[in-house]
C-alpha cells in the first residue's frame, strides 16, 4: 500500500480486466454477428434499414426518446413484456446487428418500442402517438399541427421499421 | 504496512494538522476555490433542472412546459444528470480530492495553474456538452450524451486538473500511508481509464450492436463507484476520525475493504443488463460481482458504523456540521451496498427493471452518499482556505434539513415508487394509463423533494459564496487567519 506502482498496477488490473473480459469478449463473441435465414434458403433477418429510418434515429436519439421509451423484449418469466404485446420472442442479440446506434434503454415511462413497427398499421396513428397527446407538437405545422415536418416524417418511418417479428437462428418462432 | 507505528501515532488516523492555514493549504486555495465555486453553481443549475424534469415526468401531456422543445423531457433529464455529474461531482472532488492528498502528504503544489488551467477547460467544455443538448445534438448513451468532441477535452481537463493527488502521493515525504489516499489514488487513475475506453467504444469506434450497451453499463458502473464512490469513501475514512478525534475502529481491515472494492465494482456493470439481449453469463457475472460488492460495504461499515458506535460518536457526530453530514453519507453508503445486492437477483431485479428504481440506486450514491459527504468536507475546509467563519448560523441548519430530507424523500418516492411501479407493469391486466395513474402520487413526492434539494442547494450557496466574498476582499486577511 505504501508503493505508488502497486497501487496503480493494481488499479489498473481492477479495470482493465473487467473491461477486456466482459466487453473485449463480448465483442469477439457478438462482433461478428450479421443477417441471418431462421432455416437455410430462408430470408435474411433483420432487413437493411431503410435511408429515412436511419435518419429518423437520429431525431430519436436527439430528442432524447430513450430517456421514457426502451427497444428490448425480455424473455418470458421476466416482467410481462410479451404478455403486454411488446414482441411475440425475447429479443437477441442479432436484431441489432445492423443498427449504428442501439438505443436498449433502461426506463420504460412510455411503451417499449422494440416491436413497434408491427403494432402501428397506419401512418395518421404513427404520427398521433409522436405528438403524445400534444406535448410533440412543434415536430407539426400549419394551424391544426396537421403537417408534418421533415423530422416528423423521419421520425415516423423510423418508428415503423422497428420490428423483431421475424424467426432468428438464436430466436425461432412457434409455429 | 508494519511501518505505521514508527511513525509515532496509532493506526486508523489520519495525521494532526495545524488549525491555522498551512502553506500546503495556501498553495492550494486558488485551485480548490475554483473547483469548488464552479461545482455549486453547476449544482444550482443541474437543481433548477431537476426541478423541470420532475414536473415534466409526472405528466407529459398536461405539463407547464407542453409543447416546448428546449425542454422536452429528454434533453432536461440528460442535461441534469450531466450538469450534476460532470459539473458538481466531478468538480467537488477535483477539489476536496486535492485538498486530501495535499494534507496527508504534505504537498506543496507549486504548479497550480495547470490545475486551473484543466479545471478552466472542463467548465468549458461541459458548457458547450449541456448547449450541445439541448440544442438536440445529444448521444443516446446516459452520461455519454455530450456529442464526441467533449470526450478528448474532458479527458484532457481531467488530466491536468485531477492528476495532482497521484502527484501528491508519490511525493510525500513519509512511507505510512492512509486508507483516504489509497482511495483517492484508486479514483484519480481508474476513471480517466474508463473514461478513454468508454469514448472509443461507444463514439468513435463504435463497437457493433449490443456490445456497445455492455461497453456503456461498464463505463457506468465505473464511474459511480470508482470515482464517486471511492472519492467519497476517502472523504469519510479522514474526516470520522479526525473530528471525533479516535482511531477508525477495526482500521486493520480497511486495506481488505480498498482492494476488494475495486476488484469487484468494475465487474457490476452488467447486472443493469438483466433480461437485455446480450448473453446470459455476462449479465451472472454483473449480479455476482454486485453480491461480492458487500465485502468492502461491510468492512466500511465496520469501520465507519464502529467508530461512530464507541464512547458516544453518534451524538457528538449529530453535535458537528461536518459528522452530522458525512455520517448520514456513511450510513446511506451502507444501504447502497445492500440494495444493490440484493436487486441484483434475477426475481426481484425483473420487478424493478425499467422503473425509476436504478434511478434511486444511482441517487443513493450519488446525492444521499457522495453529495453529503462533500457537502460535510465543506463545512470542514472552507473556514480554513477563507480564514473566516459560516456566515449564518440559520443557513446550516436550513441546508441539512432540505437537503437531509430531500435526499430521503427522494430516494423514497424513486425506489419504493419504483418497486410498485414494476410490480403494475408485471401484471399485463393493469394498462399503462392505470400504471401511470397510480404513480402521479410519488410523482408529487419526487417534485416537492426536488424543491427541497434547491432550496437546500440554494442555502449552501449562499453561505459559502458569502464566505469566500469576505475572505478574498482584504486580500491578505485571510492568509494569516
Amino acid at each position: 500500500m505504501k508503493n505508488l506502482n502497486t497501487l496503480l498496477a493494481g488499479v489498473f488490473l481492477a479495470v482493465a480486466l473487467p473491461f477486456g473480459a466482459l466487453v473485449i469478449s463480448s465483442q469477439v463473441q457478438l462482433g461478428s454477428l450479421g443477417r441471418a435465414p431462421a432455416e437455410e434458403g430462408g430470408p435474411l433477418f433483420p432487413s437493411r434499414e431503410p435511408g429515412l429510418a436511419i435518419q429518423g434515429r437520429a431525431v430519436y436519439v436527439s430528442l432524447g426518446c430513450v430517456s421514457c421509451h426502451t427497444q428490448q423484449v425480455r424473455p418470458a418469466g421476466q416482467g410481462s413484456d410479451i404478455a403486454r404485446g411488446y414482441g411475440v420472442r425475447p429479443s437477441v442479440a442479432r436484431d441489432y446487428s445492423q443498427q449504428k446506434q442501439v438505443l436498449l434503454g433502461d426506463r420504460r415511462l412510455g411503451p417499449d418500442l422494440a416491436n413497434y413497427g408491427v403494432r402501428a398499421k397506419e401512418l395518421a396513428a404513427v404520427h398521433e402517438a409522436i405528438k403524445h397527446q400534444g406535448a410533440f407538437e412543434f415536430l407539426y405545422a400549419g394551424d391544426k399541427k396537421q403537417v408534418a415536418s421533415e423530422r416528423a416524417i423521419a421520425l415516423a418511418a423510423y418508428l415503423q421499421s422497428l420490428r423483431q417479428d421475424y424467426s432468428s437462428p438464436e430466436a425461432k418462432l412457434k409455429q | 504496512m508494519t511501518q505505521e507505528n514508527r511513525s509515532g501515532r496509532p493506526q486508523g488516523r489520519p495525521p494532526e494538522g495545524d488549525s491555522r492555514l498551512t502553506r500546503t493549504e495556501a498553495q492550494l486555495r486558488g485551485p480548490f476555490l475554483l473547483f469548488f465555486v464552479s461545482a455549486v453553481i453547476w449544482l444550482l443549475a443541474a437543481s433548477v433542472l431537476g426541478v423541470i424534469a420532475a414536473l415534466q415526468q409526472g405528466s407529459l401531456a398536461a405539463g407547464p412546459f407542453r409543447g416546448c422543445e428546449l425542454l422536452t423531457y429528454g434533453h432536461v433529464a440528460a442535461a441534469q444528470r450531466n450538469l450534476f455529474v460532470y459539473g458538481w461531482g466531478f468538480n467537488a472532488f477535483f477539489a476536496l480530492n486535492l485538498w486530501l492528498l495535499s494534507q496527508l502528504g504534505r504537498f506543496e503544489l507549486r504548479n497550480g495553474w495547470l490545475a486551473t488551467l484543466g479545471g478552466a477547460v472542463w467548465n468549458l467544455a461541459l458548457t458547450y456538452g449541456v448547449i450541445q443538448i439541448f440544442a438536440g445534438n445529444q448521444g443516446g448513451f446516459g452520461l455519454l450524451e455530450f456529442p464526441r468532441e467533449v470526450g478528448p477535452v474532458l479527458a484532457v481537463a481531467f488530466l491536468l486538473a485531477g492528476f495532482w493527488p497521484i502527484v501528491a502521493f508519490a511525493r510525500r515525504p513519509t512511507g505510512h500511508t492512509f486508507a483516504s489516499q489509497w482511495f483517492v489514488v484508486g479514483a484519480s487513475f481508474a476513471f480517466p481509464l474508463t473514461y478513454l475506453l468508454a469514448q472509443l467504444l461507444v463514439l468513435w469506434q463504435p463497437a457493433s450492436g449490443v456490445v456497445q450497451a455492455i461497453a456503456h453499463s461498464w463505463f457506468v458502473s465505473n464511474l459511480l463507484l470508482l470515482w464517486f464512490g471511492a472519492s467519497a469513501l476517502a472523504a469519510v475514512y479522514y474526516f470520522l476520525p479526525k473530528v471525533l478525534g479516535r482511531t477508525i475502529s477495526g482500521y486493520y481491515l480497511a486495506p481488505v475493504g480498498f482492494w476488494t472494492f475495486f476488484l469487484f465494482a468494475s465487474w457490476t456493470g452488467p447486472s443493469a443488463l438483466i433480461g437485455a439481449p446480450v448473453p446470459l453469463w455476462l449479465q451472472s457475472v454483473g449480479v455476482v460481482a454486485g453480491a461480492m460488492l458487500m465485502v468492502p460495504v461491510i468492512v466500511t461499515a465496520i469501520n465507519f458504523h464502529g467508530t461512530l458506535s464507541s464512547e458516544s460518536g453518534w451524538s457528538r457526530a449529530w453535535n458537528d456540521t461536518t459528522l452530522r453530514f458525512v455520517s448520514f453519507g456513511a450510513v446511506a453508503f451502507t444501504l447502497f451496498g445492500a440494495l444493490n445486492a440484493i436487486f441484483g437477483f434475477r426475481g426481484y431485479n425483473a420487478v424493478v427493471r425499467f422503473t425509476s428504481f436504478a434511478s434511486g440506486q444511482e441517487q443513493l450514491l450519488t446525492y444521499a452518499f457522495a453529495t453529503m459527504v462533500i457537502f460535510g468536507a465543506a463545512y470542514f475546509v472552507l473556514p480554513r482556505l477563507t480564514g473566516s467563519l459560516w456566515p449564518s448560523a440559520k443557513l446550516v441548519h436550513v441546508h441539512f434539513w432540505a437537503a437531509a430530507l430531500g435526499a430521503v424523500a427522494t430516494a423514497v418516492a424513486l425506489l419504493v415508487g419504483g418497486y410498485e411501479n414494476g410490480k403494475q407493469l408485471a401484471d399485463a391486466s393493469v394498462s399503462l394509463a392505470q400504471v401511470a395513474k397510480a404513480g402521479s402520487a410519488w410523482n408529487m413526492v419526487l417534485t416537492v423533494s426536488a424543491v427541497l434539494l434547491l432550496v437546500g442547494h440554494v442555502a449552501f450557496a449562499l453561505n459559502a459564496f458569502g464566505m469566500i466574498l469576505k475572505s478574498s476582499a482584504p486580500a491578505s486577511a485571510g492568509r494569516h487567519d
